[in-house]
């Protein structure tokens, strides 16, 4: 659970320093001396420009570096090896029936990390599933003074919001996913917050999905609303590695893997079709029963 | 019963917006108006990698078909076809030019258009900045007497410099989008 905050910070940072090379690229072409950007900039810039330009300058020739990197968890690209998200490639299919190699290729990644982990992403890598997870713990302690539902969905309205989406982006523009998907709003709103000082609509539909969250469940948003989570659990549900039980070892009375599950699922009747291997039903579990590893073959019967 | 959400996107689009009219250029090596949007996918790679910081993204201001593509407002910063935006794009919308001589004349965003009447030039009062800050001087702007701007259109790329350097305010020279020639033309029944 500490591994799966700390990596989702980290690519919070990533998506911060990525929209920070545009102001970089643009002293790097402009002045491309410290003294150069001090003179016209301030000291602070100074500080910034020479900090990235010696951390450019592990990876090969700064300027060439920061041309290499960009982009947001929708489409980005780290060292010059493109990430296409599964829910753009749709999107793209669906309305130029067409997908450039590069495009293409993206896909591997992402595709191979659900095939094998199953939702993974949603639990280490998605930077909204940790706002929407801070907001579970404010939550928490409101929980204490104030009544909060817990309201369930079915699948079929994530799965609805994903074809819906796909129509309207053939009709109006790819664009509506950058209010549909949670973790692309906060990655739209961090690059035009920190690369053009400018308030992003995308932020509003973060706060739209940050009241759901609060209002109608713990991490309702990851759980029904948000399409690449759901598509995620499909590609992932019969991932290779999984959750696994030890059923001789599992108290029948205990019910608090099921109570602090974050994606509502039941490790009690080895259902790990939404799994995202966060980790803590293992921490929580009295009698150690639970294991994350290899899916079992029996399992994978039980559950088709 | 998720699927019921989308449907009211289109409400969306009767929010108040300054005009339906596009006043800002695309990206270099961007395709057609109706092929980029099909293509874009409003990553902001091309904003990112931009050194001059003229590509900025779009939010609701042009509706939610050009919600978070990139335009260039050329007033603001113009575009130095230094061609990195148009090698990132992961779809292609941009397709990929090189910043050569031969790369810098496929780009076409749109026309300059000199206003003479406003021109300090056209006035007597020798000015020429418009042609100093042309990326293609003597071929897509040519200079007359006390400096006067002329535009060839054919050689125009529409990169928005002389826009950006204009003294003259509001300015005297003014780029159109090509999505805007084309409309214009089509209105009075010529193909693009």
């Amino acid at each position: 659970m500490v591994l799966s905050i700390f990596t989702r910070f980290s690519v919070i940072g990533l998506l911060c320093t990525l929209a920070m090379l545009t102001e970089y690229n643009n002293l790097k072409l402009a002045y491309n001396l410290p003294r150069l950007v001090e003179l016209s900039s301030g000291k602070s810039m100074r500080v910034f420009y020479e900090f990235m330009d010696s951390f450019l300058a592990h990876f090969g020739d700064p300027g060439e570096v920061a041309q290499r990197n960009g982009g947001m968890t929708w489409s980005i690209r780290l060292m010059g090896v493109p990430f296409t998200d599964p829910v753009a490639a749709l999107s793209v299919m669906a309305k130029s029936r067409r997908w450039e190699l590069g495009f293409a290729l993206g896909l591997v990644l992402p595709l191979g990390m659900a095939l094998v982990f199953g939702r993974i992403f949603c639990s280490y890598l998605c930077p909204a599933s940790l706002l929407f997870f801070a907001i579970a713990r404010f939550r928490g302690i409101l929980g204490k003074f104030l009544y909060f539902p817990e309201i369930s969905l079915s699948r079929g309205f994530a799965w609805g919001l994903l074809f819906g989406g796909l129509a309207g982006a053939v009709w109006l523009g790819h664009g509506i996913w950058s209010l549909a998907l949670p973790y692309f709003a906060l990655g739209q709103t961090l690059f035009q917050g920190i690369a053009f000082g400018t308030l992003s609509i995308s932020l509003g539909s973060l706060i739209v999905f940050s009241i759901l969250d609060l209002c109608l469940g713990r991490q309702f948003t990851c759980r029904y609303v948000c399409p690449t989570g759901r598509l995620l659990g499909f590609i992932g549900r019969k991932s290779i590695i999984s959750i696994s039980r030890e059923a001789t070892q599992c108290l029948t009375s205990c019910q608090s893997c099921i109570d602090v599950c974050p994606m509502k699922i039941n490790p009690k009747l080895d259902e790990t079709v939404d799994c995202s291997l966060c980790g803590e039903c293992l921490v929580i579990c009295p009698t150690n029963c639970l294991s994350i590893g290899l899916r079992s073959r029996k399992i994978t019967y039980e559950t088709a | 019963m998720g699927a019921v959400i989308p449907v009211f996107f289109p409400l969306l689009e009767k929010l108040p917006k300054n005009s339906r009219f596009k006043k800002f250029l695309r990206p270099p090596g961007a395709k057609a108006e109706e092929e980029f949007l099909r293509d874009c996918i409003g990553c902001g790679q091309c904003a990112n990698v931009c050194p001059n910081k003229c590509i900025t993204l779009y939010g609701l201001e042009g509706g939610l078909e050009n919600l978070a593509t990139p335009k260039i407002n050329a007033r603001a910063q113009g575009c130095i076809l230094c061609m990195a935006c148009t090698q990132v794009c992961p779809t292609a919308a941009l397709e990929k030019l090189e910043p050569t001589p031969e790369g810098k004349q496929a780009v076409a965003m749109g026309t300059a258009f000199v206003s003479e009447d406003i021109c300090y030039s056209f006035a007597g009062r020798t000015c020429g900045v418009c042609y100093h800050a042309c990326p293609l001087p003597g071929k897509a702007m040519t200079l007359g007497l006390y400096e006067q701007p002329h535009v060839h259109a054919e050689f125009c790329v529409g990169c928005g410099l002389c826009e950006q350097a204009c003294v003259h305010m509001p300015q005297a020279i003014r780029v159109v989008p090509i999505a805007n020639l084309n409309e214009r033309l089509r209105k009075k029944g010529i193909p693009a």
